[in-house]
């Protein structure tokens, strides 16, 4: 039974309204929807589907193919688990959620650029709306100018190509748009990177994350480094590697900025006292590193990173919103040895920042693998020569922050149980389950990842990427 | 019985030591002992599948000679350290979770030894390492772990540079020939030969990665440092191996500058292990805290095992091969020993001790012979290894590191003399009169691994044969051993001989003691002072400042931590200025670097 | 000409909201930005000479040259996004005001 994809948009969307009618059943309109959703996915029918009875090219359509499934799972999944996680905080911004999982589907659904605009617009002012909960209002302000700044900009460089290619289907822009020039191609390219690059944390745009993530709980935060951060990303890798393709001088300002968001999300994570600021530095790190990946044409391994980060930081921005909630303070040397009586979060916490780093054992080691592969098999060794600085950093600042949590004590004792800062439990047991759930997928990938690796490489393969350069499990005597 | 059981079988004792500690920690830290114990008769007598290959998931095994050698030496120190382990549980912060990472660890170190590929000998080490790190910070020091690992990773990371850059040239991940066709490339096989043996000098803690080694030995848990010094450095002197063998440097680099027939880059490696000789004996010699001291002397040896395996040479390799051995065993004693009189005491700075040969004899005795055997003096296997690798660096006319290689070992008397003479000889603490020795349980690993440091001594070629089959697995022109002897170009060395010899210089020295008149014992506090009252009983201790004439010659030494911490700082910096400059929260700034940005485009795109 | 009076009104726009702290006069600029961008994207679809895209009277069948409509429908949506943004500004700004006492953002709490 395949149904409509629009579906998948429509239904938040109507449950979205109906829970302003109903105040009262705000929590079961929202668990319905968002779980009736993340269950639907699976049965999208495939392909390229016109909306309002227009024909296409003319119509606004809505494509679901191998890389757009991976962009709804991640989205709709990740939805269902951080709502699960933070049901309690909720209760305000039930709408609120539901109209931006509305707009998150659509970003990755569709096949009309001007649609991708409403939509980001949809999801944007659901962004803005949620940031509000953090109490900073100038925070919220702020996201809103900058948001407001780039819309702008995407919006000039999508009329400048209109004029050019005379469509805004995103198929028939590919193709026209590869007949044009790179010269007449580069402003508009620029400009509409400037409006993506907003939602997606990469410099010049990146100016609010610090405010509203740095004040974000345990909803917010994992809304916005997980669901809002895969699906803007999902949607820069659909724009610049099938529909925009940059030619040599957009794509090397773009690698350029990427790499440069890798590299200062990176050292300005390292100087970070605060955890949820190091966690958001360490997420525009990585959105950075997926942006160069797809604006070189590499999306196999940019959607493992961007799987690898949504899993990852789910878990942490959780866990980090829920100490700050418990004992007050972000601090992490004030939050010496909350893991102690809190194993589950703990190990969780500890696998997701393993994986983050690209330690193995997990997830994260087979896409840093195929980051590096990537490159060095065309030749390249300075990207991955700093991509490896990146990690021994990212390493660095993770591993402190743990040996924080786990090993209270004063320099030159042993560690000691009672110098901890507390015994709270992070998680409640709905929680704590999604959260151990989660650890496990990425324990299990770690083990199996060509399985994982098998359902992203069609989404890669459709965008240009000859699939995995490396293929663990079938490797018997490491031949390719 | 195959290694993929041994590996799993392993795994599952973490497991269950996890969930045993849970209910008792000691029956956990009992199952730690089983497990290694198991792992260590499994390993032995896997001694008949070498030459096998099996895999597990995406990890592939080969049973060589060399992995089969390695393993050996470290699950010696693994099980016998794991005798220690039921005693300490009260001191630790998570009992449970110190057993189970004990026994993951060791799975690790399984799997880096008999790694077949890049892939699964990385996997394995970076299990490894982290499972250490998060043991180590059980300890005294957590800046210890962090210090620990981010060398670790530095070297890490340089060597999956290597590896991935030599799968982009070469196209595979097989260990033996991933690298065979780098020949033809030789700038880029200098990177890769650089960056890949990073990780291994990291991990034995050469110049100038040696850092975390003192601080790291020295606040892990007691229990943990005889594994760390006796096996765990033994990993980077496996991969420094792979990259002598695997990675045929020496036909890599033989169009290149050689200095008396060794390739450059081999030599700056072989430098770097005589600098880290030179500067762990000075360390050494200063330290107040006997753990310590054994960690920089762990320095030092790394840097001997480090010039005998590079030198891939008939006697020289024998001779770092052998040292493996050798350090391996006499370090876990001589940690075992101290951590021994440190359960009895609670310290290990040696001020606070003194005169524990009365209390604990047997201890000392531990200590006196692996002692004896980390200096190399004959009968002990210490002096066999290093009596190879100075023939080997004297027929190469190495003169540098010849001399650096002797200076090592004389000052190697110095600093080990030193915790022997105030720990265990001079007076007795009062509070320690009532002292006891240790139990047998924690005797007997100490025992075993005297045994071996003997063995190893008196009948070097039981093992050198072993040695013989690696050095021919590779190529290498075998050390010559005939019947109990080994010869050299130089001469030959009968070890049992020399132990006879020993033996009799002994019993005439022992007859001579007992024959004649005892000494009086005199109190620490039976001093003349003028009528002066003392109060301060350590500045009048035995060992206090012991070397201190020879101490103030190098006091202004650098500090190569100093240098890690200002790339911190600097990282530091660079961090603020990426925050404001970047990520501040004025929307002004950015919006700027936006137009000057599309600026810039439309510029250039209206040149281009 | 008018699209780069459009322009124009963009850079102004756009130097209005950085030359200020008054949250209000930010929103205004905000304002004056999204018009502008709605001119321009209305310019660039015009034709000179064409006809409204409708059919009425004076065009009861399909003429050749017509003004581009998807052009004005993409501002008809802007506009009403504009309206949204507007208006949950003003309610931050409301937020701000009951916090802070003042709409000046000199004054509210600096860096995060």
């Amino acid at each position: 039974m395949m149904i409509n994809p629009v579906l998948l948009i429509a239904i938040p969307l109507g449950l979205a309204f109906i829970a302003v009618v109903f105040k009262k059943l705000q929590g079961w309109i929202l668990a319905i929807g968002v779980a009736a959703n993340a269950f639907l996915v699976f049965f999208v029918e495939k392909g390229e589907t016109a909306i309002g009875g227009f024909k296409l090219p003319f119509a606004i359509s809505l494509v679901l193919d191998d890389f757009s499934f991976i962009g709804v799972i991640l989205v709709n999944v990740l939805t269902l688990a951080a709502v699960a996680v933070a049901f309690r905080k909720t209760e305000k911004y039930v709408p609120v959620i539901l109209a931006g999982l509305a707009g998150l589907n659509g970003m990755v659904l569709t096949g009309d650029m001007f649609n991708l605009f409403v939509f980001m617009e949809i999801t944007a002012i659901s962004a803005y709306i949620l940031s509000s909960e953090g109490r900073k209002p100038e925070q919220s302000f702020n996201y809103l100018v900058i948001g407001s700044i780039g819309s702008v900009l995407y919006l000039l460089g999508l009329i400048l190509i209109y004029g050019q290619t005379g469509t805004l289907n995103m198929s028939l822009m590919a193709e026209k748009s590869a007949l044009i020039g790179q010269a007449a191609m580069v402003l508009p390219l620029v400009l509409i990177f400037a409006g993506i690059a907003v939602e997606a944390k990469l410099l010049p745009m990146s100016g609010w994350v610090r405010g509203v993530l740095g004040n974000s709980n345990a909803l917010t935060g994992v809304m916005f480094a997980s669901v809002y951060s895969s699906a803007a990303l999902m949607v820069f890798g659909r724009v610049f590697s099938q529909v925009l393709i940059p030619g040599t001088t957009a794509g090397v300002i773009i690698i350029v900025i990427a790499l440069l968001t890798f590299a200062a999300g990176q050292v300005s994570a390292f100087r970070s006292k605060s955890l949820r600021q190091v966690l958001l530095y360490s997420s525009i790190a990585q959105s950075g590193l997926a942006a160069a990946l797809f604006a070189t044409g590499f999306v196999f391994p940019a959607v493992l990173v961007i799987i690898n980060n949504a899993a990852g930081k789910m878990i942490m921005f959780s866990t980090a919103g829920n100490l700050e909630e418990k004992y007050g303070t972000d601090d992490y040397v004030g939050l010496g040895g909350a893991f102690v009586r809190n194993m589950p979060a703990g190990v969780a916490f500890t696998i997701a920042a393993l994986s983050l780093t690209g330690l193995p054992l997990v997830f994260g080691f087979y896409a840093k693998l195929n980051v590096l592969a990537a490159y060095l098999n065309q030749g390249t060794f300075f990207v991955p020569a700093v991509v490896l600085a990146g990690t021994i950093i990212e390493g660095a600042y993770f591993i402190r922050i743990l040996i924080k949590l786990w090993a209270p004590g004063k320099e030159g004792e042993w560690a000691d149980a009672d110098q901890s800062v507390g015994e709270k439990k992070i998680f409640n047991p709905a929680g704590t389950v999604v959260v151990i759930l989660v650890t496990l997928l990425i324990i299990l990938s770690g083990f199996l990842p060509d399985s994982v690796g098998k359902l992203v490489a069609p989404g890669g393969g459709l965008l240009g990427d000859e699939g995995p350069s490396i293929s663990l499990t079938m490797e018997k005597g490491g031949d390719q | 019985m195959n290694l993929n059981l041994v590996i799993i079988v392993s795994v599952a004792f973490a497991i269950a030591a996890y969930l045993v500690s849970k209910v008792n920690d000691k029956a956990g830290a009992f199952m730690t002992v089983a497990g290694s114990m198991f792992a260590l008769v499994t390993v032995f007598l896997l001694r008949n599948s070498i030459g096998s290959e099996i895999s597990f998931l995406y990890f592939n095994f080969n049973l060589t000679v060399t992995g089969w050698y390695f393993s050996l030496v470290m699950l010696t120190a693994y099980s016998m350290t794991a005798f220690f382990n039921p005693f300490w549980m009260k001191k630790l912060i998570y009992p449970a979770g110190y057993n189970f990472l004990y026994l993951l660890s060791m799975a690790g170190t399984l799997g880096v030894f008999f790694a077949k590929d890049f892939i699964t000998l990385f996997v394995f080490w970076e299990t490894v390492v982290w499972s250490s790190a998060f043991i180590i910070q059980m300890g005294k020091s957590r800046q210890a772990a962090y210090v620990y690992y981010v060398i670790s990773a530095i070297g890490s990371m340089a060597t999956l540079f290597a590896i991935m850059f030599a799968y982009g040239t070469t196209g595979t991940f097989v260990i033996n020939e991933a690298f065979k066709g780098l020949a033809g490339y030789p700038g880029r096989a200098i990177v890769i030969f650089i960056t890949f043996i990073a990780a291994g000098m990291a991990k034995i803690g050469i110049f100038p990665f040696h850092v975390w080694l003192p601080s790291a030995h020295g606040s892990a848990p007691h229990t943990f440092s005889p594994v760390l010094s006796g096996g765990l450095v033994k990993m980077g002197a496996f991969v420094a191996l792979l990259s002598v063998t695997a990675f045929p440097a020496y036909e890599i680099f033989k169009d290149m500058a050689s200095f008396r027939g060794i390739p450059l880059p081999i030599y700056f490696m072989m430098a770097l292990g005589a600098i880290s000789i030179v500067a762990g004996t000075l360390m050494a010699i200063k330290q107040e805290d006997a753990k310590k001291l054994l960690a920089y002397s762990s320095v030092a040896n790394g840097g001997y095992i480090l010039i005998g395996l590079l030198m891939l040479d008939q006697v020289g390799f024998a001779g770092g091969m052998m040292h493996i051995v050798n350090h391996a065993v006499a370090s876990a004693a001589a940690f075992l020993s101290i951590a021994a009189v440190a359960y009895r005491t609670g310290t290990t700075k040696m001020s606070e001790m003194g005169g524990m040969i009365h209390r604990m004899p047997v201890t000392y005795l531990v200590y006196l012979i692996a002692i004896i055997s980390m200096a190399g003096i004959p009968p002990m296997g210490g002096f066999v290894s290093k009596w190879l690798i100075f023939q080997g660096l004297a027929d190469k006319g190495l003169i540098f590191l010849a001399t650096t290689a002797f200076f090592g070992s004389i000052g190697s008397f110095l600093y080990v003399f030193r915790p022997l003479s105030a720990v265990f000889l001079g007076q007795t603490f009062t509070r320690d009169l009532e002292k006891k020795e240790v139990g047998f349980f924690m005797m007997f690993p100490m025992l075993i691994l005297t045994l071996l440091s003997l063995l190893t001594g008196v009948f070097p070629n039981i093992f050198l044969r072993v040695v013989v089959e690696i050095q021919s697995a590779f190529g290498m022109l075998p050390v010559t051993l005939a019947e109990n002897t080994i010869v050299t170009s130089n001469g030959f060395l009968d070890a049992f001989r020399v132990f006879i010899v020993f033996g009799f210089g002994f019993a005439i020295a022992f007859v001579l003691f007992v024959i004649r008149r005892k000494s009086r014992k005199v109190e620490l506090m039976d001093t003349f002072t003028s009528a002066e009252f003392i109060h301060t009983r350590e500045l009048l201790h035995y060992s206090h400042s012991f070397y201190a004439p020879f101490e103030r010659l190098y006091e202004k030494a650098p500090d190569t931590m100093k240098l890690y911490h200002k790339a911190a700082v600097k990282i530091n910096e660079l961090g603020n200025m990426a925050e404001s400059a970047f990520f501040g929260i004025r929307p002004a700034r950015t919006v700027l670097l936006v137009m000057g940005m599309v600026l810039i485009v439309i510029i250039a795109g209206g040149v281009l | 000409m008018i699209k780069f009076a459009s322009l124009l009104l963009i850079i102004i726009g756009l130097y209005g909201i950085l030359s200020t702290r008054n949250v209000i006069k930010i929103l205004v600029g905000i304002n004056v930005m999204e018009i502008g961008i709605n001119v321009f994207i209305i310019a660039m679809g015009f034709v000179n000479d064409g006809a409204a895209p409708i059919l009425s009277v004076d065009n009861p069948v399909n003429v050749l040259k017509f003004v581009d409509p998807v052009a004005q429908a993409l501002v008809l949506t802007s506009i009403v996004i504009g309206l949204g943004i507007t208006a949950l500004g003003l309610v931050f700004a409301r937020k701000i005001h009951k916090k802070y006492g003042t709409y000046d953002l000199s004054e509210t709490g600096g860096e995060s």
